[in-house]
């Protein structure tokens, strides 16, 4: 069911550009109540970048992320993560393709309340049937500064702490791409920074791609670049973002598209 | 009325739980008003209390913990959005609705529950015990035995429920030790007490039926610890199996609803139908024709158990779904952890499996502690040859029952995307 791309697997020869979408459409309800959600959506994000994905509520966002993420599959269009194409299958297939390239930061951190921190952390590599390592899954819990909380149950944890638990999660294991959907939209502004300065240290220093939805200009700031989406188009790019330029850009958004359907 | 909107589904379980045990107390305290009636002979009359009596008392102790587990197993799921409603000063109306619902549950179920007792009365009749003059009468006993316990059973186990969600578990953990054991005492007496008879009285089933349905009731009741004891002795490989031992051993307090079902489940139909079985047996094997009132009493054993049987396995079958639909966010997490659609239901069967295994394992317990007094007091034997078959029939009904409806359940569960189905409000 997969086909490999430019490059044929992800071990020592990586593909340059993590991420490739090529005229993603995506179109919700039946013929006559049909809403286009993605609308002929083309890009290209390379290895080791930041990207915010920002626009108006109904613009686009989480249905990119949703088929860029190989949670859904487009109506049309090629997505390709770390140049290999995502292509039709049941869930269990999109789920073997996810497993290993794509990792997960939600909103409400979709931690299992009934795993300890350690076993949610580990989670996805049992899933997986991956081996464990034990001393590689402290590592990474103590580097979002939970080495003490091992045992603790999420709901034991603050938010900010689960959302920490969340990242361990998606970093443990070791994926080519990141999506990050509103990762600060329940979280306090500390905690909320603490989160932002762990997503760009696994950009920097570890050379993961991370690709961030948010609405928050300065949650946006954080990363290299914020791609604009508006109606289901991409609108926009802006590289260095600073929160003032981003929130300017994003209350002139409707201006740069045409009006209407 | 929203929430009750949003899941009619979960409702329409509640609902169904408190009909059918209305339905079932109703029909046997029907007899009660029947033999109540004025111009009935004495013979009828004790005939039809007796069974009221005995075979009533032992439904109402089946229906009340059916309907409690149903409701605990609801309420509990729901607890994190009655603190939530608390807080906005909302429960005593949620716990009205759910009070109101009841009382339309228990309207409804009146008139099954007189066509029933009128069969029932139908069954006394054509045996001879009943005279044919008597007519059937549903009245005050049947209204108010059905109504009360099954409200006091419904708005128990909400008010214990809305108590443990606000913080009052420990103490509650003690009375339910208490009760434990009392259940437990009191079945073991029961069952002993099987050696004050001789063997051919009429009541010689009773303590060790009775006997068996307390010491099912105390393992009930205890069933998070035992719980907790078997999956420490478990070795269940693979991720699935992984999950499904964290998940038990964290949610163990939850499933003892289930767990009871299945324990009372096996427990009541093993011990019942092995001790026919045998007292069946034991009057062919004494030469003596079978005599009409023996004859009866198989009938009417049969069809008691049957129902009771049929009534505790659809609440099986009911908390069992309730438990499962209210599970779509935790799958859902699932899925987005990376587990495919196999890997959850490998989940869910292993948790089956082990409920069922364990449910089963004490029911068993609980019905040999009742089978093997009867059988030595009644036969000199210790073990009838007929309990086996018995008891695979059951094991099988459990065992397919279980893993039937959680699989069913989960699949459905399963069809909604995991995007959607984390968002959704749990």
């Amino acid at each position: 069911m997969l086909r490999n791309g430019s490059r044929q697997d992800q071990g020592p020869g990586p593909a340059a550009e993590a991420l490739r979408l090529v005229k993603v459409t995506k179109t919700y309800g039946s013929a006559d109540s049909a809403v286009t959600a993605l609308d002929g959506v083309t890009l290209g994000l390379g290895r080791g970048t930041f990207t915010a994905v920002m626009g108006p509520s109904g613009s686009g966002k989480s249905t990119l992320l949703q088929c860029a993420a190989g949670l859904d599959r487009p109506d049309s269009g090629i997505v390709r993560v770390d140049g290999t194409e995502l292509t039709g299958g049941g869930e269990a297939e999109l789920t073997k393709f996810r497993r290993g390239r794509i990792g997960f930061v939600f909103q409400q951190y979709n931690l299992l309340e009934t795993l300890t921190v350690a076993q949610n952390t580990v989670l996805p590599l049992k899933l997986a049937g991956r081996r464990v390592d034990r001393r590689r899954v402290r590592e990474v819990l103590t580097a979002v500064g939970l080495g003490d909380r091992l045992g603790h149950r999420p709901d034991q944890l603050s938010g900010g702490q689960r959302q920490r638990v969340a990242i361990a999660r998606a970093l443990v294991t070791e994926p080519r791409v990141i999506f990050a959907d509103e990762p600060t939209g329940a979280l306090d502004t500390r905690s909320a920074r603490d989160v932002l300065r762990l997503l760009r240290e696994a950009v920097r220093e570890h050379g993961r791609t991370v690709v961030m939805v948010t609405h928050d200009p300065v949650a946006a700031s954080y990363a290299d670049s914020v791609l604009f989406l508006a109606d289901g188009r991409l609108a926009g790019r802006m590289d260095g973002p600073t929160a003032d330029a981003v929130a300017e850009r994003l209350a002139h958004l409707g201006d740069d598209v045409p009006a209407g359907v | 009325m929203r929430s009750i909107r949003q899941r009619p589904g979960r409702f329409l379980a509640t609902l169904l739980s408190a009909f059918l045990g209305a339905a079932v107390i109703m029909t046997f305290n029907s007899m009660h008003d029947t033999a109540g009636q004025p111009g009935v002979d004495p013979v009828s009359s004790e005939t039809l209390s007796t069974a009221a009596g005995v075979v009533g008392g032992y439904g109402t102790l089946l229906v009340f913990f059916a309907i409690a587990s149903t409701l605990t197993v609801n309420v509990r799921q729901r607890a994190a959005e009655m603190e939530l409603l608390r807080c906005s000063g909302a429960t005593p109306a949620q716990l009205k609705r759910m009070v109101v619902g009841e009382a339309v549950a228990v309207a409804l179920a009146i008139g099954p529950a007189m066509l029933g007792g009128r069969a029932l009365l139908g069954v006394f009749q054509d045996s001879g015990q009943v005279a044919r003059s008597v007519d059937h009468s549903f009245g005050p006993v049947a209204l108010q035995t059905g109504a009360g316990i099954t409200l006091l059973a419904a708005a128990g186990a909400a008010f214990l429920a809305v108590r443990r969600a606000t913080g009052g578990s420990r103490r509650r953990g003690r009375a339910r030790r208490v009760l434990a054991y009392a259940a437990l005492v009191a079945g073991a007496v029961s069952v002993t007490s099987t050696f004050v008879f001789s063997a051919t009285d009429a009541a010689l089933m009773a303590p060790p039926a009775y006997g068996a349905i307390l010491l099912s009731v105390g393992c009930a009741l205890k069933a998070p610890r035992l719980l907790a004891a078997v999956l420490d002795r478990l070795p269940l490989g693979g991720a699935s199996g992984w999950l499904a031992v964290r998940n038990l051993r964290e949610r163990a307090g939850q499933l003892a609803g289930i767990l009871m079902s299945l324990i009372l489940f096996t427990a009541v139909a093993t011990a019942t139908l092995t001790m026919q079985a045998v007292e069946s047996d034991a009057l062919a094997a004494s030469g003596s024709v079978k005599s009409v009132d023996a004859k009866n009493l198989e009938t009417l054993n049969f069809t008691v158990v049957g129902i009771i049987v049929v009534f505790v396995c659809l609440m099986l079958v009911n908390s069992l779904y309730a438990a499962t639909t209210y599970r779509d966010r935790e799958f859902g997490q699932q899925r987005l952890a990376g587990a495919t659609p196999g890997q959850v239901l490998g989940v869910v069967g292993a948790e089956g499996l082990v409920l069922t295994v364990t449910g089963v394992c004490f029911g068993t317990l609980a019905a040999l502690a009742g089978i093997v007094p009867f059988t030595v007091v009644r036969t000199d034997a210790v073990l009838p040859d007929q309990a086996f078959g018995v008891w695979l029939g059951v094991v099988a009904v459990a065992a397919a029952v279980t893993l039937g409806t959680g699989l069913g359940t989960a699949r459905r569960v399963l069809r909604t995307p995991a995007v959607r189905a984390v968002t959704s409000a749990a």
